[in-house]
């Protein structure tokens, strides 16, 4: 139960993740985030409902953000649950996302 | 024996006869048996001397075994036809030569070595039924006169007691023979000793189990296995052509062979070309051996295997059969450079089953078991410990009827018993420091899907160690990072592989020890990656070192894989050090785990 739920908002689409992210199911992020990449269209995604994090999942949202890099689209986090933060600031990657307060926030960020 | 004698009649002869009969009934020795009959001749017809030959195994020649007289001659050999002696047997009649240097078949170059002086000889031809088997001559009479004529008294009484001493010396090789068949039975039992030892110890905490049965004394099949420091088991069935003896030593040899080579040969298939090699150095040319040799880890379920010729061995699912591949190269000891092939399983919780023919060749009647029939009765024995089952499996065959017709050997490996192992002893434990109070201690898989299911526990551990709510948050992640480095880089995403969390409160903290019991991982291969690199990878050892205090492999021996500590110390520590000291030493005695 990692992927929460997908939808489609003002031209994104915002994926939902939930609960634990770890090695049993990092593997189910990456997949949902390159299979949603193949749209080229911008990522949000609401870690809001994340309750652990770690290094493989952290992994699963890293090679994300290369993909939509290479391909000229965005990845952003948003609504980012403070144990979620914590990981991302060990990893120093705090600086390397995008991170908004949450979707209005992330939709209005940007024209 | 003595045989004493007032008369020398015919009577005398008959009672010759009768105790020679008697004394040798009682005599299992041909060379006292010889020597006994000659002295009983002689005294009996009162002759200077005498002497008594045997044919040899060619039947060409007559060789002198027991002699009575002042010169012995024992040892000489008379061809057959030649001289007195040479010529009774090959005419199969008694002889009377009354001068000796008047005959032109004496034969004197025995006078002429000894510097005796035959006067007259009496020569009779000895026989059992048909069969000619010597002669005995007696020379000169004490008295001076010749012996008489061929119808004479000396010449029947010579006759009667040949005959009788025939039949001793028959009868006293027939007891030598039994004598030989009893000793090559003895060193047949002791080899069939030996080559049961050569057969590994029976170990029921092993998932792997063997039957040897041999149809005669000595077996030309034969299976081994052993367990390597890293619990991965070595194993090998193999029949070697032909029975009996010469088959017997070559098992033993390519049992030696494999047992020697097995232990630091990782790879079955190398392993087999060597052993081939081996063989076809040194066997003789026409004897072969098929075989099957390969490694299972019980912590995997993996199994890597070769086979030079062998039947294919079987992996019995609940559900299925399934027959490997065919023998992809030739038996061992037929041409010198072989490849062979490695194939690798994966068990699944199966039954892997090596045998030799003689199993799928037991008969009932023209019916042959075969594989199918095999595999009802693996069916049919599906429960139990591992040997039972397979006693099962031939006490139905037996029960049943069914007839061996060659020697069979049966192995069988069982991945459900697996994860027995695990209960198993492992190295000492390395002990935990004094003041470590052990909280708890897990065993799982390596398995991701365990993650989940630890957090719980190790965020109740740091509570009960009095760390803060991020810092426990940080502890469960490093510690999480830790296992799954174990399930990707020790394991190698293998889930069977086994790993055991050990929990230690510290005065001023906690302690993780994490063992595992995958071949040994080198520290820096696993380093944490440069931060400014933006990608995947490396990132969980980052995570330990930036979240722990202290992180570092414990040495142990050599296959005993891998253990990590791990310690984390509260940041408060030094403000609450005397209350934890208080409440670590209520838990001092519960010392354990890794």
């Amino acid at each position: 139960m990692s992927v929460a739920n997908i939808k489609e908002e003002q031209g994104r689409i915002v994926i939902a993740l939930e609960g634990d992210i770890d090695l049993e199911n990092a593997g189910e992020v990456r997949k949902a985030l390159l299979a949603n990449l193949k749209q080229k269209k911008d990522l949000l995604i609401d870690l809001s409902a994340v309750s652990y994090i770690d290094s493989s999942g952290i992994a699963s949202l890293v090679e994300g953000l290369q993909v939509a890099r290479k391909q000229k689209n965005e990845l952003s986090l948003v609504s980012v649950s403070p144990r979620a933060l914590r990981v991302l600031e060990l990893a120093r990657l705090d600086k390397v996302f995008a991170i908004h307060a949450d979707v209005a926030t992330a939709l209005a960020a940007r024209p | 024996m003595t045989i004493t004698t007032t008369n020398s009649g015919d009577s005398g002869a008959l009672n010759f006869a009768a105790t020679l009969a008697r004394s040798f009934a009682a005599s299992l020795n041909v060379d006292a048996t010889v020597g006994q009959a000659l002295a009983s001749i002689i005294q009996l017809l009162e002759t200077e001397a005498g002497s008594l030959f045997l044919l040899d195994d060619t039947g060409a020649m007559l060789v002198c075994r027991a002699s009575v007289g002042p010169v012995k001659i024992d040892g000489l050999a008379v061809p057959m036809g030649q001289g007195i002696v040479g010529r009774a047997v090959a005419e199969d009649r008694l002889l009377v030569v009354e001068n000796a240097y008047e005959d032109k078949n004496f034969f004197k170059a025995a006078d002429e070595r000894t510097g005796f002086v035959t006067r007259s000889i009496l020569c009779a031809p000895m026989r059992v039924g048909d069969k000619l088997i010597g002669a005995v001559q007696v020379l000169n009479k004490r008295s001076g006169h010749p012996f008489d004529g061929v119808d004479g008294k000396d010449a029947n009484m010579l006759q009667v007691m040949a005959n009788a001493a025939a039949l001793a010396i028959s009868n006293a090789r027939l007891a030598d023979q039994l004598l030989e068949q009893e000793r090559i039975k003895r060193e047949l039992e002791l080899a069939s000793e030996i080559q049961r030892s050569l057969l590994p110890a029976e170990d029921d905490d092993l998932p792997i189990c063997g039957i040897n049965r041999p149809i005669r004394e000595v077996s030309g099949d034969f299976y081994d296995y052993f367990e390597l420091p890293d619990g991965t088991i070595a194993f090998a069935l193999g029949d070697v052509s032909g029975k009996g003896m010469n088959a017997a030593l070559l098992m033993a040899k390519t049992a030696s062979l494999f047992r020697c080579l097995g232990k630091t040969i990782r790879d079955p298939a190398r392993l087999l070309s060597i052993l081939n090699r081996e063989i076809c150095e040194t066997t003789s040319r026409g004897m072969f051996v098929t075989m099957v040799a390969g490694l299972y880890e019980p912590a995997t379920g993996l199994l890597r295997y070769a086979n030079a010729g062998h039947l294919p061995p079987l992996i019995k699912f609940p559900d299925h059969l399934y027959e490997t591949v065919a023998p992809d190269a030739p038996p061992l000891g037929i041409l010198r450079d072989m490849h062979f092939i490695d194939h690798e399983i994966d068990l699944k919780g199966g039954l892997f089953v090596a045998f030799s023919d003689g199993l799928t060749e037991f008969r009932y009647g023209d019916e042959e078991l075969g594989v199918d029939g095999l595999n009802q009765l693996l069916e049919y024995a599906h429960d139990g410990p591992l040997r039972q089952r397979l006693e099962m499996v031939l006490a139905e065959l037996d029960q049943g009827g069914w007839q061996a017709k060659d020697d069979l050997t049966l192995l069988a490996i069982d991945d459900r018993a697996a994860g027995k192992a695990w209960q198993r002893e492992r190295v000492p434990a390395v002990a935990a420091p004094a003041e470590a109070d052990f909280l708890f201690g897990l065993s799982f898989p390596a398995d991701p899907s365990r993650l989940k299911m630890m957090r719980p526990a190790l965020e109740a551990a740091a509570k009960a160690c009095q760390f803060g709510e991020d810092e426990i948050q940080d502890l469960v992640l490093a510690a999480g990072e830790a296992i799954e480095n174990i399930m990707i880089h020790a394991y190698g995403g293998q889930v069977k592989g086994e790993i055991t969390l050990a929990v230690h409160r510290l005065p001023d903290g906690i302690m993780l020890r994490l063992r595992d019991f995958a071949p040994r991982v080198d520290a820096g291969k696993i380093e944490p990656r440069p931060l400014d690199e933006v990608r995947p990878g490396g990132l969980g050892t980052h995570f330990i070192r930036a979240i722990m205090d202290d992180a570092s492999f414990i040495p142990l021996p050599d296959g005993e894989g891998n253990l990590l500590e791990l310690v984390k110390r509260r940041k408060n520590a030094t403000e609450s050090a005397e209350a934890t000291a208080v409440a670590a030493a209520g838990g001092a005695d519960s010392k354990g785990g890794n």
